[in-house]
């Protein structure tokens, strides 16, 4: 449970706001650059932190991010018209240039010099790791990018997703980093079951998670306060010597990493706040050491796992409220716990269920939920921190990110800090 | 030799009732954490103790020790801000009420 103001603290995100100026000292992923694919294409509204802005290429391929609305009359740039090195409203022909400045204001007398006194609020961009980010902080805050693993691995070895989800982003964040919820969820109604089949499946398969999953229900948490964010680590008893360890990263502000086993691809999440009801999630898989193979891109174009089809121009998931996420009844009966395809579909329709913005004064946690409450506190000791002059360190310190999640097998006397500290560390 | 058994203070207490041994091995718990974790610990055990409670008075209104388990129920909420406030000595004393 959180106390009404601590919610309210952890969950506005607009200018101003605690949280927001938070979120406003880090660089935030804001773009595909298929969304502005190439010079003077046509500009995009984007939404961000509650912010109405605008989008666009300019001829030398700059990407601009600025205010969607004309200081002038307030009418919206997406209307405007990208050309020559800046975007112009077409109401009255005011143009800017990427940086904010206006270039042109042909319907003022020249002489009154009034377009040098004249810029639109822009921040500044960057094009990285497959995507554009955005800074909306204060310029002289400005952070280091965060040096994360699969921003710095070939375009080949990684995929990378958005999506429009119908929450705050501290629910998707919860839902990232709550590891008790994959064995309802995501699972199969054999594998909830036990049954003899998938017992018979699962004993001898090379999949641990499956394996170790079904032999003990009741598993361990722990956290760990890391210079980057949180390490979450739940163990569960394995062979007669030997524990199985799932450890989730969490790195701020609100980037999570899900478990991986060695040979296999890696997946995380990025959740960025579009505005306080609403929620971008970025979803990413990358392999360190190869393209992203075969199987992994067929994963993908099925939806079977971490990523959705989506429209093309909403990025809103074609799996959605409104349809309720295609679940199927009878699947539900016989296969799957909820009926509804793909983890990411299944996901997104139980936290979009909870509502928009979560009342957490209601509700029941136990002690299976530490890693929601880790999050939570760490935050609000960052935005608190911030509020009195505090400025996040991870901010500015981009190496701290380069690390991974992992999952393994370790000696039941062996600390998992200990055991898995060579697979947590990023290669690339 | 002798081996201090007291309370680990990175272990999560099993929380399934509301017994004076529980609230006894919370309460020990609280006066020895310190770190960011164990108060996260602490403040997950504070949660089951307020939702285990709170279900009961929800459930079971006429229960004969109703106005002791509604103590409990509100010591608990108060503990658990005490330490998300970093206070869990403060918290202990409040839970040593409900005893």
């Amino acid at each position: 449970m959180l106390s009404r103001e601590e919610n309210h603290v952890l969950t506005q995100t607009g200018p101003g706001t605690p949280c927001g100026e938070y979120f406003r000292r880090y660089w935030l992923p804001v773009l595909l650059p298929t969304e502005v694919p190439f010079p003077d294409c046509p500009p995009v509204r984007v939404r961000l932190l509650g912010e109405d802005l605008v989008a666009f290429r300019d001829t030398q391929g700059r990407v601009g991010l600025m205010d969607e609305y004309c200081p002038h009359r307030l009418a919206s740039l997406f209307w405007g018209r990208n050309e020559e090195c800046g975007l112009r409203c077409v109401y009255h022909g005011w143009k800017f240039d990427v940086n904010g400045a206006c270039l042109d204001m042909p319907n003022e007398p020249p002489e009154y010099g009034f377009q040098n006194k004249i810029r639109i609020q822009a921040y500044p961009t960057r094009e990285y790791g497959g995507l554009i980010w955005a800074y909306l902080g204060p310029p002289a805050k400005m952070p280091e990018l965060p040096k994360l693993e699969w921003a710095r691995v070939p375009d080949s070895h990684r995929y990378v997703s958005k999506r429009f989800q119908e929450t705050n982003y501290l629910q998707a964040v919860e839902g990232g980093i709550d590891s008790s919820h994959s064995n309802f969820l995501h699972a199969t109604v054999d594998a909830f079951r036990v049954t003899d089949s998938y017992v018979t499946k699962v004993r001898n398969s090379n999949n641990l998670r499956a394996k170790y999953h079904m032999l003990d229900r009741a598993p361990r948490f722990t956290v760990k306060k890391t210079d980057y964010g949180l390490l979450m680590a739940v163990r569960r008893n394995a062979e007669e010597d030997t524990y199985y360890w799932r450890l989730t990263q969490f790195l701020l502000p609100s980037h999570t990493m899900i478990p991986y086993q060695k040979g296999n691809s890696i997946h995380g999440h990025c959740w960025v706040p579009r505005d306080d009801q609403t929620c971008w999630v970025w979803t990413i898989s990358w392999n360190p050491e190869q393209p992203l193979s075969q199987e992994d891109l067929d994963a993908i174009a099925s939806e079977t796992f971490v990523h959705s089809k989506v429209d093309p121009a909403s990025f809103r998931p074609l799996r959605n409220k409104d349809n309720n996420y295609g679940i199927d009844r009878n699947l539900q009966r016989t296969t799957t716990m909820t009926g509804i395809h793909g983890f990411a579909a299944q996901d997104q329709a139980l936290q979009e269920s909870i509502g928009p913005e979560v009342d957490r004064t209601r509700e029941h946690l136990g002690t299976s939920d530490t890693a929601i409450i880790a999050t939570r506190r760490l935050l609000l000791q960052e935005i608190r921190a911030l509020e009195e002059g505090q400025e996040p360190k991870t901010a500015h310190r981009g190496d701290l990110y380069w690390v991974r999640s992992c999952s393994l097998l370790l000696d039941r006397d062996v600390e998992f800090e200990e055991g898995a500290r060579e697979l947590m560390k990023a290669e690339v | 030799m002798a081996v201090n058994r007291g309370p680990n203070p990175a272990h999560i207490v099993t929380v399934t009732d509301l017994s004076p041994q529980t609230l006894r091995s919370l309460i020990a718990h609280l006066e020895v954490s310190t770190d960011f974790e164990h108060l996260v610990y602490r403040e997950s055990e504070l949660d089951a103790i307020w939702s285990i409670s709170g279900f009961v008075l929800k459930n079971d209104p006429e229960k004969a020790d109703g106005e002791t388990i509604h103590r409990l129920h509100e010591a608990a909420h108060r503990a658990h801000d005490l330490v998300a406030c970093g206070r869990p000595r403060e918290a202990a004393d409040i839970l040593r009420t409900c005893l």
